[in-house]
C-alpha cells in the first residue's frame, strides 16, 4: 500500500470526532458510548482514526518524522475499523486504509514493524505458523475421517490458533462440517494466512505466504473455502484480492465463514440442531467478520474539483458485514437465550487483539478486552460467544481480572454441542 | 451653572424637582429600608435625555438611581447616596406591537395593566408575574427577574432585545437590535436577545439599576386564550402538594399554575375586609394549587379536554381528594382570579399585599420544589419566637417544575413602630436561617446583599470588575448589591 | 516550537506524564481548524503541547501555569469544529476529554456535565427517565458544555430555546486562572439554577456565539432538560442508515410541501402561534438529495443533483414538523388536527412520515453537510425572526450568483431554517460548498455578506468585532475592555473573542485592536 494513494483522504478529515463515538442512534448510555479503544485509553486525539489521518497528512506534507511516538500510535491501533464505519456513515473517506497505508509507510521507510512483530514474522517465514512450531504439527488436531489433501469442493482453512492452541475450535468446526454430510478437505500444507504480516504493513514480506496459500487452495480444487477464524476469513476474502489488486469476486475461490456456511446448512436441513443449551449468551462481533468483511473492490482514480472521484469510488461501509448469520445460527440452538450488548454489530467494541496489538501491547489488549467483559456482564449473560479464536483468547486472558465467572465460547462449540 | 439649572436644560424645568415633598416620595418605599433622600428628581422623556443626564452625572460624580415604577417594594430605587432619582415614568409608550413575531416594544414607564389592555385588543398577552401592583413597570418586573405565573415557556426569559444607557452615558442596544436601522429599516426584526458577543440583558437583570438604564425593551407576547378552565386542588399540608405539582408540570398541563396558602388566597379573593376575609379563612383549604387550562388558537376545547383528562389521571395516580373547577362558598372566584391573572390587579382596589394589614414584607428565594416543606419548617421555627404574625405563602413553579420561587409574605401594620421593628428583626432572622439552609437568594435586596455576597466571593469579585468597567465613576445606583 | 522546560515540567507533575505530551506527532494531530473548511483553517499551527486534565482544579492550575509563563492556550473537548486552535508559538492545547463526569437530577430536570460528555450520551441517559435534551445539529458527538457555551442549535430549539436559555449553574476557569461559579453554584453545592445573585454573569459567558475559547475554560455546566414522552425509541438499521423507531402514539413526523417558500414561512408562523409541535423546519432540497445518496457515494449525489433545475427551492419548499405527545396520546390527536388545518389554510400538502427518525433527535447525519464537496461553510447564519431569515436568504442568493462555477452548484438554494421558541424566532443557515483547495472564495463571500449586513441592518451570526463594531455602537471597544479585565495577558485563544482569527494575520494577533 502507498500512503500517497490516500493523500486526498488524509486531507479530507473534517475533525468531526465521529470516529471516536458509536452511532448516535445506537448510543444507549454514557458508559458505553465510545467505540475507539486507543482514544478511550490514551486520550490524545492522535490516538484515533481522525488523528491518524491528520498525522498522515502531515507526513505527506513533510511536517513530521518517524518517531517512537508515531510508531506507538500507529501500532497500538487494533485496526478494528470502527472509525472507518463511523466516518463512512456520512462521508467518503477511507480512514482505515489510510491507517493501514501509514503502517506500510513505516515499514517501507525502515522504521517498522515493532520487534515483537518481527519475531512473529520470522517464525511465520521459517515455519509457516506464528508460533514457530513445526508446521506438520498443524494437523495434529485432525479427527478421524478427515484426510488432508483429499479432493473436495469445500476446504476448511483452519488457521494457526485453532490448529495449535484452541484445537477445540477446529474439532468443533470439523464436527459441524462432517455432520452436514458434505465432503470437505483441509490443506496438507496450510500456512499461516499471513495476517500478522499484512496487518503490520509488511506486504512484501507476505508475498510468499499469500502466493503459497492461493496456489495450495487452487491445487485442492476447492471452490469454497470455509474459515472458522474471522481473521483468516477476512485475510482470504479481502486482503488477498487487495494484495493482487483484484476484486474478491474475481478470485478463484469463494470464502465463507463457518457461521455463514453452517447457517446455510441449517436452513437447508443438512444440519440439524436438537441438543438444548440452557444458556444465556451474548454475542461479540469480531471486527474481521463484521465490519471489515465486505468484499474488496480496487479503485484507481483521481479526485477532481469538489472532491468528486473519477471514476466513482465504491466505499465499503461495513453495511454488509456478517452480523446476522451468527445470530441466526445461535437462535437455531434450542434453549439458548441471546441478549445483545449495547455496542453490537457494526458498532461493536473491539476485543483488543486485532491489528497485531496483542503481540506488541499485551496490557492494552487486555485492557480493551476488560471493557468488553464489563459490557457483557451487564447484559446478564452467562457467556460470551464469538466467532474468532483471537477474540476468544483475548477475552479469556482478560477474564482473570473482571471475568465474574463469564464463560467464553466459540460459536462452533455451541453449534457442535447441539448436533 | 447650578446643577438644577443644567438638568432643567436637558429635560425642561417642569421635569426637574428639588421640592422636599417630591423628594420625600422617593425617599421611602414599601420596604423596611430606612428613608434616603435624593437631591433631585428628574423625569426624562427619551433615551437622549437619559444619556445627557447620566453623562452629566459622570462629569460631576453625582449618583443616579433609576426608577420606572410608581411603587417599589424592596428598596431598589432608594437613593442610598443621595443624588438624582431618574423617574422614567414619562417614558410610558407602547412603541410597537409586532403581532407577527409576537413581541412588544415598550418603554420603562409602561405598567402591566396598560400593557395588557393594549395587547388584549389584539388577542395577545404578555407573561406576567403574579398579580403585580397596577403601578408596577412591566420592564422593571422583567429586569428584576420576577417569576412569571405561566410555567410552560421553558425558556423562561420573555426578554428579547433592549436599548439601554450604560452608566458611563453610552447608548447600546442588545442582541439583534444593535444593527443600524433597528426598529425602522433594518432586515433584523430585533427579535434575538443575545450578543453581540455577550448577553447585555443578563447583566442588566437583577442589577437593581446599577448596570444601566433601559430605555426600551422588546418582550415576548403570547396568544391570549379565549377559552379557559381554572382548577383548584386543595391540600391540608404543603408537602402533599409537591408531588402533584411535579406531575402536573412534568406532563405540561396548563398555563398558569401556582400554590397559595389560604391566607393569601383569601386576601386576593376578598371583596370586603375584614368580614369576607374571616369567612373565607373558615372555608378555604389550608393550601390550594391553582391551575388554568387554556385552549389554543384553534380547537381550543379539544386542548382543554385532553389536558383535563391528563390532570384527572394525575389525580387518580396520587389519590387526590378533589380537583375542583370552582371554590365552594366563593362564587365567581374562578372568573375573578382569571381576570386578575391575565390583566393584573384591578386599579381601583387596594393592592392585595396592603389590603390585609396595610404593609407587607416579602422574603423570596429560588429552590427545588421538593425542598419547599423543609424551608417552610425553617420559617415556622423562626416565627415561634415572635408573636403570631400573619404570613402568606406563594409557591410558583418555574419552567415545568424545574425549580420554584418560594415567597413568604409577612403582613404587618406599618404604622405600629413596635411591629415594624419586630418584623425587621424577624425578616433578618428568617433570611439568615433560610440562607444557611440552602435557600438561593438570586435577588438580594437590602440586607440579603451582605449575606449573599459575603459568601459568593468569586462571583462578587467579577461583578465588581464589571461594575468598574461599566461605571468607572460609580454613578449608577451606588451602594446597591455588592457595589459599596 | 517548544514550551519552556520549566513550564512543561510543571504540567507533567500536575497531570502525570502520560497525560501531557509535547511530541510533535501528538501536537500535529490536534492542529487544524475546523472541518476542512479552510476558511477557519487559515494560519493554524500545531500547539506546543497537549495536556489532558481530569479535574477543574487541574484546569485551573494549567491556566495559572500558562499565565505565569505567558503561554497562549485554548480549550478543546469533542474537537469538532476546532475554531479554538493554535495560531501562536508555545500554545498549550487543553484537551478536556478526560472530564467525563455526568450527574442527572431527573426530578428537577437538569444534568450536570463536565466538558468531555457528549450530547448524545446525555440524550441516551435522560430519555431513560422520560426526559430529553437538546442534541446539536452539528452532531450528537459534540460536547454538551462546549456546544452550549459556543453554539448549540438544533430544530429542538423550538421547545428548548436558544442555547443561552439552557445554561444553569456553571463552573468556569477564567483566563487568569480564577475560578468563577455561576448561578446557584456561586452560593451552594448545587447546580440547579443559573441566575445571579444579582446581575447574571452568564451574560459574559457567551453572546450570539460563545467566545470560542477566548475567555478561559468552562469545565462544568448544568443544562436544562425537558419533559419528553415515556416510551423508548428503539434503534434500528446498520450503518450508514440507522434510525430510531418512534412510538407512533406519542410521536409523529409530517412532511409538508408548500407552493412557495413564503407560504411555508407563513404557515410556520401560524404553527408557532398555535403552540403545537416539537420541531418545525424547512428542509433544504439539497439535504434530501444528500440523504438519498447516503451509502452510495458522492458521485450518486451529483448525478441526481445535476438534474435539478434552478430555483427549485422557491417552488418546492419542503417543511417537516415533528409532533410529540408530551402530555398524552390525545395531545397528538389534537396537534395533528391543528396542523392539518394550518397546512390546508396555507395551501400545503401534508403527508405523514415514516415512524422512524434518522437524524433529528440524535443528529448522526449532521456531517453529511460535508459530503457534498468535502468542505462547506455557512457564510452566514441568522438568529432572528423568520422574516429576517427569509429576507437574508433572498439577499444571499443574489450575492452568491457571482460565485457560479467557483462554488459548487446550488441551483439557487436559499438555505434552510427552523423555528425557534415556538415561532418567536428562527435559525436560518445559508450553506455554501467550496473546493477543498480553495481557501479564498468562501471567506470572500462571508466578508461580502457581513458588509452587506452592515448596510442593510442584517444580523449575521459570525461577528467580527473589528469589522462590525464601528457600525454596531462600538461594542467591540467594550468587548476589548472585558477581555483586558479577564485576560490581562491575552493568553486565552488569542485573538478571540476580540477578533475572528481568520480575519487577522498571526503577526497582529497579540496587538491591541484599533
Amino acid at each position: 500500500m502507498r500512503l500517497e494513494d490516500y493523500a486526498h483522504d488524509a486531507v479530507a478529515c473534517i475533525r468531526c470526532a465521529n470516529c471516536k463515538w458509536i452511532d448516535q442512534n445506537y448510543t444507549r448510555s454514557h458508559r458505553f458510548s465510545k467505540v475507539c479503544p486507543i482514544n478511550v485509553r490514551y486520550g490524545f486525539d492522535a490516538y484515533s482514526g481522525g488523528g491518524m489521518l491528520t498525522i498522515a497528512r502531515a507526513m505527506l506534507e513533510g511536517r513530521l518524522e518517524f518517531t517512537p511516538r508515531l510508531l506507538d500510535i500507529v501500532y497500538k491501533c487494533t485496526l478494528c475499523g470502527a472509525c472507518d464505519v463511523r466516518c463512512k456513515r456520512n462521508l467518503d473517506i477511507e480512514v482505515l486504509l489510510t491507517v493501514e497505508a501509514l503502517r506500510s509507510k513505516v515499514v517501507q521507510e525502515g522504521y517498522g514493524p515493532l520487534e515483537p512483530h518481527k519475531t512473529i514474522t520470522q517464525k511465520v517465514k521459517q515455519t509457516g505458523n506464528r508460533y514457530g512450531s513445526p508446521n506438520k504439527k498443524r494437523l495434529s488436531w485432525l479427527p478421524e475421517g478427515v484426510t488432508p489433501g483429499q479432493k473436495a469442493d469445500v476446504l476448511y482453512f483452519v488457521g494457526c490458533n485453532s490448529s495449535f492452541v484452541q484445537v477445540e475450535i477446529a474439532l468443533a468446526a470439523a464436527k459441524i462440517l462432517k455432520a452436514s454430510g458434505i465432503p470437505f478437505t483441509v490443506l496438507p500444507d496450510e500456512w499461516c494466512c499471513g495476517q500478522p504480516l499484512l496487518t503490520t504493513g509488511q506486504e512484501e514480506a507476505a508475498r510468499g505466504i499469500v502466493e503459497h496459500n492461493i496456489k495450495a487452495i487452487e491445487v485442492s480444487g476447492a471452490s469454497t473455502v470455509i474459515a472458522s477464524c474471522a481473521e483468516c476469513y477476512q485475510t482470504l476474502k479481502v486482503k488477498y484480492p487487495r494484495f493482487l489488486d483484484k476484486k474478491t469476486e474475481d478470485m478463484s475461490f469463494k470464502v465463507l465463514h463457518i457461521t455463514e456456511y453452517a447457517g446455510q446448512l441449517v436452513k437447508s436441513g443438512a444440519l440439524k440442531l436438537g441438543g438444548r443449551a440452557n444458556l444465556k449468551v451474548t454475542y461479540h462481533d469480531p471486527c474481521h467478520l463484521g465490519r471489515l468483511s465486505e468484499a474488496w473492490k480496487p479503485w484507481h482514480g483521481v479526485f477532481g474539483k469538489f472532491s468528486i472521484p473519477d471514476p466513482p469510488r465504491e466505499m465499503r461501509r461495513g453495511t454488509f458485514g456478517i452480523y446476522d448469520p451468527p445470530r441466526e445460527l445461535l437462535r437455531s440452538i434450542p434453549g439458548l437465550e441471546i441478549v445483545e450488548m449495547e455496542r453490537a454489530k457494526d458498532q461493536a467494541w473491539c476485543c483488543g487483539a486485532g491489528g497485531a496489538v496483542k503481540d506488541a501491547f499485551r496490557d492494552f489488549a487486555l485492557w480493551t478486552a476488560r471493557d468488553r467483559l464489563e459490557e457483557a456482564n451487564l447484559t446478564g449473560a452467562e457467556a460470551i460467544v464469538s466467532s474468532c479464536p483471537w477474540c476468544e483468547e483475548n477475552l479469556k486472558d482478560a477474564t482473570g481480572d473482571n471475568g465474574k465467572g463469564m464463560q467464553i465460547y466459540d460459536i462452533v462449540q455451541l453449534v457442535a454441542n447441539a448436533i | 451653572m447650578e446643577i438644577k439649572t443644567k438638568l432643567a436644560k436637558m429635560v425642561g424645568e417642569e421635569n426637574v424637582s428639588d421640592d422636599p415633598d417630591v423628594l420625600r416620595n422617593f425617599s421611602v418605599d414599601c420596604s423596611l429600608e430606612k428613608p434616603r433622600m435624593a437631591s433631585y428628581v428628574v423625569r426624562p422623556k427619551n433615551a437622549q435625555e437619559v444619556q445627557e443626564i447620566i453623562g452629566f452625572a459622570n462629569e460631576v460624580r453625582f449618583p443616579v438611581v433609576p426608577s420606572s415604577s410608581g411603587i417599589h417594594f424592596k428598596g431598589s430605587a432608594l437613593p442610598l447616596q443621595g443624588g438624582i432619582v431618574l423617574d422614567l415614568r414619562r417614558m410610558n409608550r407602547v412603541l410597537e406591537i409586532d403581532e407577527r413575531n409576537r413581541k412588544v416594544r415598550i418603554e420603562p414607564g409602561v405598567t402591566w395593566p396598560e400593557l395588557q389592555a393594549e395587547l388584549a385588543k389584539r388577542h395577545l398577552m404578555a407573561i406576567m408575574p403574579f398579580l403585580p401592583h397596577p403601578l408596577k413597570s412591566a420592564v422593571t418586573s422583567h429586569l428584576e427577574r420576577e417569576p412569571t405565573v405561566i410555567t410552560k415557556f421553558e425558556y423562561a426569559d420573555p426578554v428579547l432585545t433592549m436599548e439601554f444607557v450604560y452608566p458611563n452615558g453610552r447608548i447600546m442596544r442588545s442582541g439583534s437590535a444593535v444593527v443600524p436601522g433597528a426598529t425602522t429599516t433594518a432586515i433584523s426584526d430585533c427579535a434575538f436577545p443575545e450578543g453581540p458577543d455577550i448577553d447585555y440583558w443578563r447583566l442588566l437583570q437583577g442589577a437593581q439599576g446599577t448596570m444601566g438604564v433601559v430605555t426600551w425593551a422588546n418582550v415576548k407576547v403570547e396568544y391570549l386564550p379565549e377559552v379557559n378552565k381554572i382548577f383548584f386542588i386543595p391540600f391540608e399540608k404543603i408537602g402533599d402538594a409537591i408531588e402533584p405539582l411535579y406531575r402536573i408540570q412534568r406532563r405540561m398541563i396548563g398555563l398558569e399554575c401556582f400554590l397559595l396558602n389560604k391566607l393569601n388566597l383569601a386576601i386576593i379573593l376578598t371583596e370586603k375586609l375584614p368580614n369576607d376575609l374571616e369567612q373565607l379563612m373558615e372555608i378555604l383549604p389550608e393550601w390550594v394549587v391553582v391551575l388554568v387550562l387554556s385552549g389554543g388558537k384553534r380547537h381550543p376545547r379539544m386542548k382543554i379536554e385532553y389536558e383535563e383528562e391528563a390532570l384527572r389521571e394525575v389525580g387518580k395516580e396520587l389519590s387526590l381528594a378533589k380537583i375542583m373547577s370552582h371554590l365552594p362558598g366563593v362564587p365567581r372566584a374562578e372568573k375573578k382570579l382569571l381576570e386578575m391573572l391575565r390583566r393584573g390587579w384591578p386599579v381601583d382596589k387596594v393592592y392585595w399585599k396592603f389590603a390585609y394589614r396595610g404593609s407587607c414584607e416579602d422574603i423570596f428565594f429560588i429552590t427545588k420544589m421538593e425542598k419547599v416543606p423543609h424551608f417552610l419548617d425553617i420559617i415556622k421555627k423562626s416565627l415561634a419566637a415572635y408573636r403570631v404574625i400573619d404570613i402568606g405563602y406563594y409557591v410558583q413553579p418555574i419552567e415545568y417544575g424545574r425549580a420554584c420561587h418560594f415567597e413568604c409574605n409577612i403582613y404587618y401594620n406599618g404604622s405600629d413602630l413596635k411591629e415594624v421593628d419586630s418584623v425587621r428583626k424577624l425578616y433578618a432572622e428568617v433570611a439568615e436561617a433560610l440562607f444557611d439552609s440552602g435557600a438561593l437568594f438570586t435577588r438580594p435586596y437590602g440586607l440579603l446583599a451582605d449575606l449573599v455576597y459575603g459568601r459568593a466571593a468569586g462571583y462578587t469579585a467579577t461583578l465588581k470588575k464589571l461594575k468598574t468597567l461599566y461605571d468607572p465613576n460609580n454613578v449608577l445606583a451606588p451602594g446597591k448589591l455588592c457595589f459599596r | 516550537m517548544s514550551l519552556p522546560k520549566e513550564a512543561y515540567q510543571a504540567l507533567q507533575s500536575l497531570v502525570g506524564e502520560e497525560n501531557v505530551s509535547n511530541d510533535p506527532v501528538i501536537c500535529e494531530a490536534v492542529r487544524g481548524g475546523c472541518a476542512g473548511i479552510n476558511v477557519w483553517d487559515k494560519d493554524v499551527i500545531s500547539p506546543a503541547c497537549v495536556v489532558l486534565p481530569k479535574t477543574t482544579g487541574e484546569v485551573q492550575e494549567i491556566v495559572l501555569i500558562a499565565n505565569r509563563y505567558k503561554l497562549p492556550y485554548y480549550p478543546t473537548s469533542s474537537s469538532m469544529h476546532v475554531i479554538a486552535s493554535a495560531r501562536l508559538p508555545n500554545t498549550i492545547a487543553i484537551d478536556l476529554k478526560r472530564m467525563r463526569g455526568l450527574e442527572i437530577d431527573d426530578k428537577n430536570m437538569f444534568a450536570i456535565c463536565e466538558s468531555g460528555v457528549s450530547s448524545v450520551e446525555l440524550f441516551a441517559e435522560v430519555t431513560k427517565k422520560g426526559l430529553w435534551c437538546m442534541v446539536p445539529w452539528c452532531g450528537g458527538q459534540a460536547s454538551v458544555v462546549a456546544n452550549t457555551a459556543v453554539h448549540g442549535t438544533a430544530p429542538s430549539l423550538y421547545r428548548f430555546g436558544f442555547p443561552h436559555r439552557r445554561i444553569l449553574a456553571t463552573e468556569w476557569v477564567l483566563p487568569n486562572g480564577e475560578l468563577l461559579n455561576l448561578g446557584s453554584a456561586s452560593l451552594l453545592r448545587d447546580y440547579f439554577w443559573g441566575e445571579g445573585p444579582g446581575p447574571d454573569l452568564r451574560g459574559i459567558l457567551r453572546g450570539t456565539l460563545g467566545h470560542l475559547g477566548g475567555m478561559g475554560v468552562v469545565t462544568k455546566m448544568a443544562v436544562k432538560l425537558l419533559p419528553f414522552q415515556p416510551e423508548r425509541m428503539e434503534p434500528m438499521g446498520i450503518s450508514p442508515v440507522t434510525a430510531l423507531k418512534i412510538p407512533e402514539k406519542r410521536m409523529k413526523f409530517f412532511n409538508i410541501t408548500f407552493p412557495t417558500y413564503e407560504r411555508a414561512v407563513e404557515a410556520i408562523y401560524e404553527i408557532g402561534k398555535c403552540e403545537i409541535g416539537a420541531m418545525v423546519m424547512i428542509i433544504a432540497s439539497l439535504f434530501r438529495y444528500v440523504a438519498k445518496a447516503r451509502g452510495k457515494g458522492t458521485a450518486a449525489f451529483w448525478e441526481e443533483w445535476s438534474k435539478v433545475g434552478d430555483q427549485v427551492d422557491w417552488t418546492d419548499t419542503f417543511a417537516r414538523v415533528s409532533l410529540i405527545g408530551f402530555t398524552s396520546e390525545k395531545q397528538m390527536i389534537y396537534e395533528e388536527q391543528v396542523l392539518k388545518d394550518i397546512v390546508a389554510e396555507f395551501g400545503g400538502k401534508i403527508r405523514e412520515g415514516r415512524p422512524v427518525d434518522e437524524s433529528q433527535f440524535t443528529s448522526p447525519d449532521a456531517i453529511s453537510s460535508f459530503f457534498v464537496t468535502g468542505t462547506f461553510h455557512p457564510p452566514t447564519l441568522v438568529f432572528d425572526s423568520l422574516d429576517a431569515g427569509l429576507k437574508t436568504a433572498r439577499r444571499n442568493v443574489e450575492l452568491r450568483k457571482k460565485y457560479k462555477g467557483v462554488l459548487a452548484e446550488d441551483h439557487g438554494y436559499p438555505g434552510w431554517t427552523f423555528s425557534v421558541e415556538l415561532g418567536h424566532m428562527c435559525y436560518y443557515e445559508f450553506l455554501c460548498y467550496g473546493d477543498i483547495e480553495d481557501k479564498e472564495s468562501l471567506a470572500k463571500l462571508e466578508l461580502e455578506i457581513m458588509q452587506s449586513d452592515i448596510e442593510l441592518g442584517g444580523w449575521p451570526m459570525f461577528q467580527d468585532p473589528n469589522l462590525l463594531g464601528p457600525a454596531w455602537l462600538n461594542y467591540h471597544k467594550h468587548l476589548r475592555s472585558l477581555k483586558e479585565i479577564l485576560d490581562p495577558h491575552n493568553l486565552s485563544n488569542p485573538p478571540l473573542p476580540e477578533r475572528l482569527p481568520w480575519n487577522v494575520s498571526p503577526e497582529t494577533i497579540m496587538k491591541k485592536g484599533d
